[in-house]
């Protein structure tokens, strides 16, 4: 498959499981392209030995929650939102395994 | 209307009425409430609360990315069309306690993704000083509510700019304080690491007030910090004199609006009248034309993992499928936009094993880069300021088109992302109008120098006089 | 040709504690579904993770006890993957900074001692539990969010029988550690065994296959040793070993195919946003380390020491709450040998894994110590004393059993001695063998004395009595 090809596009999108009409996925594959120019603002800036910034502030903190059970939902209320349910479990369609 | 005026003139119920009723007039036009609440168990509730409470009996707004227990909350998306929240965010639980009742959840971009509210489920909100034109985004509910007068505050979230540019083409006080200053638990992420829960006001010293009373450690949010909260609405006085005030010229240049730079250039003349120090200073250029692509790698690399958890099983809208990998992906396709499928993908794709290095962790490194330079910058001056944006609010429709390339676009529309990558605070406040429209400007301080960044912003709006603006709305 | 086997293997071990990974859900087991679960273990829109104290704590203890290198800067990451049972779409674990790196095991095998290394231990969460019914598929998010430690051993394991022993070696160890309660079969430890075969005196690595979902330690040696048999066959064949996750089946004593692996998944790993790094305090951890618990080896050191066999010493540590009663019962009693055949014979006979476990059985200690001194006395013999253990059991004092039993110490020598004196009146030839060095003729005389006396004799004096006159009756 070619890279950045729509047709790439739409595998990726079903790894997240999701679908991309045509349109759709050559419109990323277009938007791709100005993507990359942007990119190349970013590959000519020299980032020899700098760290990745993962968080906001550097500091560790030291913070551990103490181990006591605190917060439960009922059944009703961790249920209500479920698209189907029975005996109070969540019900998917069959999964083979 | 100032939450202390309001107060003063009715009563609880009086008040959230009017709110209400104010809400649902100019939904026609404005189109910025997603869900409205009943608010009478909150009212009944006021009887626990001491009456001096901040918010006691105030009405405001939610975005439609927190959670209220009980009440209805979409992120503005199809995928959450029936989602009822089962918990309270931290931040609806101490508005509660602070007297505030919720009167609904404000219209947003689908999970805060845009800058437009464009990509909200129920349509595009429209700016209350010309319908024809975008509130802005990705907070442009909340911004519209509080410029029409309908409520004195409402929440706000802010990953780009989506608090502080929604308030500058609305007239209004924008105020997205420190990373950490104020819990996310409960609030609907777009990028963990970038985004920040603010307010809406019409003025400074409701801003300050409303941070008094969402600030703080949550031990639910590990990123909270435990500094103490300041009284940040007693330590406003407004006085510029000695102030270190920085222009960011890399902004100012790259903006071609001449009402904007003469503006701008106005107030800056005002501020050296007031004794401020004022100096100029530029940031590294290579960087801040870095920061879009920088910006838009993080936030939509976080933001595809974010939304994993959307997959149908245990809540939202659900189309079944014959199994539950179908299920998953027709529920997600009907679910989310285009827009944000797209910006899944390219996240996803910044993430894969053999892009990380390249896309995602260059982008982290980037960002280091740029919190350093501001850093730096900003060791010598309490503020840097510059234009909220380069003009006023675009049009929803027909709008020029604009050059993704061109430095306007990637420095002056989006350098308000610094805020976002170093998590210092930063606000926008009214600068002025250009053919009734308002323009912003934007002030950002150190990190977990609040304080001292509304007094300065305080100062400003003293100076400018623009402060509790109330647009009229064509209903 | 023959071949040499490699194996790997990882465990993934719940933690024993009160609330949840990331929530403060509780940890139950057995609960009705999904009552112990909050909006976190769900996955609901704008949930954060707060990282539980005694997870770490128990991570850290785990660690010290394997040698691994702890990190103290402690960060996570996120795993991507959709699956039903993953509520959040994304794992949160340590992909590229685990907690523990670099420590051993050592395990005893035919050869000797050897040592197994250990690559690394990281802590992660649990997913939900599904049912797969006949239209439909359940999922229960109880154990969403539960604790877990990953253990990931490096490729030194060479049998079937290494294998058992190592996972055996590691669960003891965690159990003793009181981080898990490690039961293979309720899953709260679980093991994935990759097994390859090479050509002896090659140095490349075979393709491997995936054990999963093995329920006991004794089926480990059994599945690892029919899939060396399959893949011996298949190679001894010219055929290829099929990459391929397997499991073993217990009926049908063969591990058969779950799913073929093709590629590697990219998880896209990347830092968790949620957790910033946390600094644990070294002053923490070396207490976590002062407050260690004996470990299984230390205490097969003391029981040796003690006086205790290998073998016997061995078989107390394999199961710590045995081990844990002979401990208790240790500094009441005369005999380290007698206490350590009773906890190893009619205590773990009598008492139920779980009642020794929670310490909810009726026996009384001190009870049971002044039988088994009594005992080692011989003031009762010990099939009294079997007698007895009958009614301690239930609860009952040594001293009102041997009442009620009527159970009466014959020690008067002069009661003795007549009964001496007739037994050995009626047994001519043992007095003969006797002296001609049969061992076998003076127990058979005791045991005649004890059934005269109904039992009642003290069989240590009569046993000298029985000596003392035999030594009389020498034949000329
Ligand atoms: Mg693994
Ligand atoms: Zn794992």
């Amino acid at each position: 498959m070619d890279k950045h090809s729509p047709q790439y596009f739409k595998h990726l999108a079903l790894q997240l499981r999701f679908e991309l009409s045509d349109a759709e996925a050559q419109d990323i594959a277009n938007e791709f392209g100005v993507l990359i120019d942007q990119l190349q603002l970013l590959e000519a800036i020299d980032t020899e030995q700098v760290e990745p910034m993962v968080y906001p502030f550097d500091e560790p903190t030291s913070f551990l929650r103490e181990d006591e059970p605190n917060q439960v939902l009922t059944p009703q209320e961790a249920l209500k939102n479920a698209p189907a349910q029975l005996n109070g479990f969540f019900v998917t369609k069959k999964v083979v395994v | 209307m100032t939450l202390h005026t309001l107060k003063a003139m009715f009563d609880p119920a009086t008040r959230v009425d009017h709110a209400i009723q104010a809400a649902h007039a100019f939904q026609p036009a404005l189109n910025a409430m997603v869900s409205f609440i009943d608010p009478q168990d909150q009212l009944e509730a006021l009887t626990h609360i001491d009456p001096s409470a901040p918010f006691y009996g105030i009405p405001v707004a939610l975005k439609d990315l927190v959670n209220m227990k009980d009440t209805r909350t979409t992120g503005s998306s199809k995928i959450l069309d029936n989602y009822i929240s089962p918990y309270d965010a931290t931040i609806t639980r101490k508005l509660r306690e602070a007297g505030a009742i919720i009167i609904g959840k404000a219209s947003c971009d689908t999970f805060g993704m845009g800058g437009t509210n464009k990509t909200a489920a129920t349509g595009p909100v429209h700016n209350p000083y010309d319908l024809s034109r975008m509130s802005g985004g990705s907070s442009g509910g909340s911004a519209a509510l509080v410029a029409a007068g309908v409520v004195p505050m409402a929440i706000g979230t802010d990953t780009g700019d989506s608090i502080r540019k929604p308030a500058a083409f609305t007239g209004i006080v924008g105020l997205k304080p420190t990373y950490g200053r104020i819990s996310r638990y409960g609030v609907i992420p777009y990028a963990s690491s970038l985004d920040h829960v603010g307010c809406f006001t019409r003025n400074v010293t409701d801003a300050a007030a409303t941070l008094k009373v969402l600030a703080g450690r949550d031990d639910k949010d590990m990123t909270s910090s435990t500094l103490p909260v300041e009284d940040y609405p007693a330590l406003l006085k407004g006085d510029l004199k000695g102030k270190r005030i920085g222009i960011l010229t890399n902004v100012i240049d790259s903006i071609s609006n001449p009402t904007v730079r003469t503006q701008f250039e106005a107030l800056v003349e005002q501020l050296s009248a007031q004794g401020a120090l004022v100096t100029r200073v530029t940031l590294n250029d290579a960087l801040m034309k870095a920061l879009l692509p920088t910006y838009y790698i993080i936030a939509n690399a976080e933001a595809t993992a974010n939304h994993a958890n959307l997959d149908s099983l245990r809540f939202g809208v659900q189309v079944p499928g014959a199994d539950n990998e179908e299920t998953m992906r027709l529920s997600r396709t009907a679910g989310f936009g285009p827009l944000l499928r797209k910006r899944f993908v390219i996240g996803s794709y910044a993430l894969f094993v053999e892009n990380q290095e390249r896309l995602f962790r260059k982008a982290q490194r980037v960002r280091r880069l740029v919190v350093e330079d501001l850093k730096a910058a900003l060791s010598q001056l309490d503020v840097i300021i510059a234009p909220a944006s380069g003009g006023v609010a675009p049009l929803l429709e027909g709008g020029p088109k604009t050059d993704e390339l061109s430095g306007e676009y990637l420095i002056a529309e989006n350098y308000m992302v610094m805020g976002n990558f170093s998590g210092y605070p930063s606000i926008t406040i009214p600068m002025g109008f250009e053919n009734g429209l308002p323009l912003g400007i934007n002030l950002t301080a150190k990190a977990f120098d609040d304080a001292n960044l509304l007094d300065i912003a305080y100062g400003i709006e003293t100076l400018t006089g623009l402060k509790n603006l109330v647009a009229k709305v064509n209903a | 040709m023959t071949y040499e086997t490699i194996i790997g293997i990882e465990i993934h071990c719940e933690l024993k504690t009160r609330s949840k990974m990331f929530s403060g859900a509780p940890v139950t087991y057995g609960a009705a579904p999904n009552t112990a679960v909050n909006e976190i273990d769900l996955g609901h829109p704008g949930v954060l993770p707060s990282l539980n104290k005694t997870a770490v704590e128990k991570a850290l203890q785990a660690c010290m006890a394997l040698n691994l290198t702890i990190d103290p800067l402690v960060r996570f990451d996120r795993k991507n993957y959709f699956y039903a049972d993953l509520p959040k779409g994304f794992q949160i674990t340590q992909q590229f900074y685990p907690i523990g790196k670099d420590g051993w095991l050592d395990i005893e095998t035919d050869q000797g001692s050897r040592r197994i290394r250990i690559n690394r231990l990281h802590m992660e969460e649990d997913t939900a539990k599904q049912y797969h019914l006949e239209d439909a598929s359940w999922i229960d998010f109880n154990r969403a969010g539960v604790p877990l430690v990953e253990i990931v051993s490096e490729a030194d394991l060479r049998s079937a029988q290494e294998a058992m022993a190592y996972v055996d070696k590691l669960r003891n160890i965690l159990v003793y550690l009181d981080v898990t309660d490690g039961k293979m079969e309720e899953g709260s430890l679980r093991c994935d065994i990759n097994i390859s075969l090479r050509p002896e005196g090659t140095s490349t690595f075979g393709t491997k296959t995936e054990i999963k979902n093995i329920n006991s330690i004794s089926n480990i040696e059994k599945a690892v040793a029919s899939e060396i048999a399959r893949q011996t066959a298949l190679l001894e064949a010219g055929e290829a070993v099929e990459q391929a996750t397997r499991r073993y089946d217990d009926v049908a004593k063969t591990t058969v195919m779950m799913r073929k692996k093709e590629g590697s998944v990219d998880y896209k790993y990347f830092p968790e946003p949620n957790i910033p790094p946390i600094r644990l305090p070294q002053a923490w951890i070396e207490s976590i380390r002062s407050k260690l618990p004996e470990l299984p080896d230390a205490r097969h050191a003391r029981y040796k020491g003690l006086g205790l066999s290998d073998y016997d010493a061995g078989q107390l540590i394999q199961n710590k709450a045995i081990s844990d009663f002979f401990d208790q019962l240790l500094p009441l009693v005369k005999s380290v040998k007698l206490a350590a055949n009773w906890c190893l014979g009619d205590i773990l006979a009598n008492l139920s894994q779980d009642q020794l476990t929670h310490r909810t059985y009726a026996l009384c200690l001190s009870e049971l110590a002044a039988m088994i001194n009594a005992l080692a006395d011989q003031t009762i013999s010990s099939k009294q004393a079997k007698e007895i253990f009958g009614h301690l059991v239930e609860g009952k004092g040594y001293a009102e059993t041997v009442k009620a039993l009527n159970i009466v110490q014959v020690s008067d020598t002069s009661v003795l001695a007549a009964l001496v004196e007739e037994v050995l009146n009626e047994n001519p030839q043992s007095i003969v063998d006797y002296h001609a060095g049969k061992d076998r003729a003076l127990g058979f005389l005791v045991g005649q004395l004890m059934k005269k006396s109904k039992g009642q004799a003290n069989p240590a004096l009569s046993s000298e009595l029985l000596k003392a006159q035999l030594a009389t009756r020498k034949p000329q």
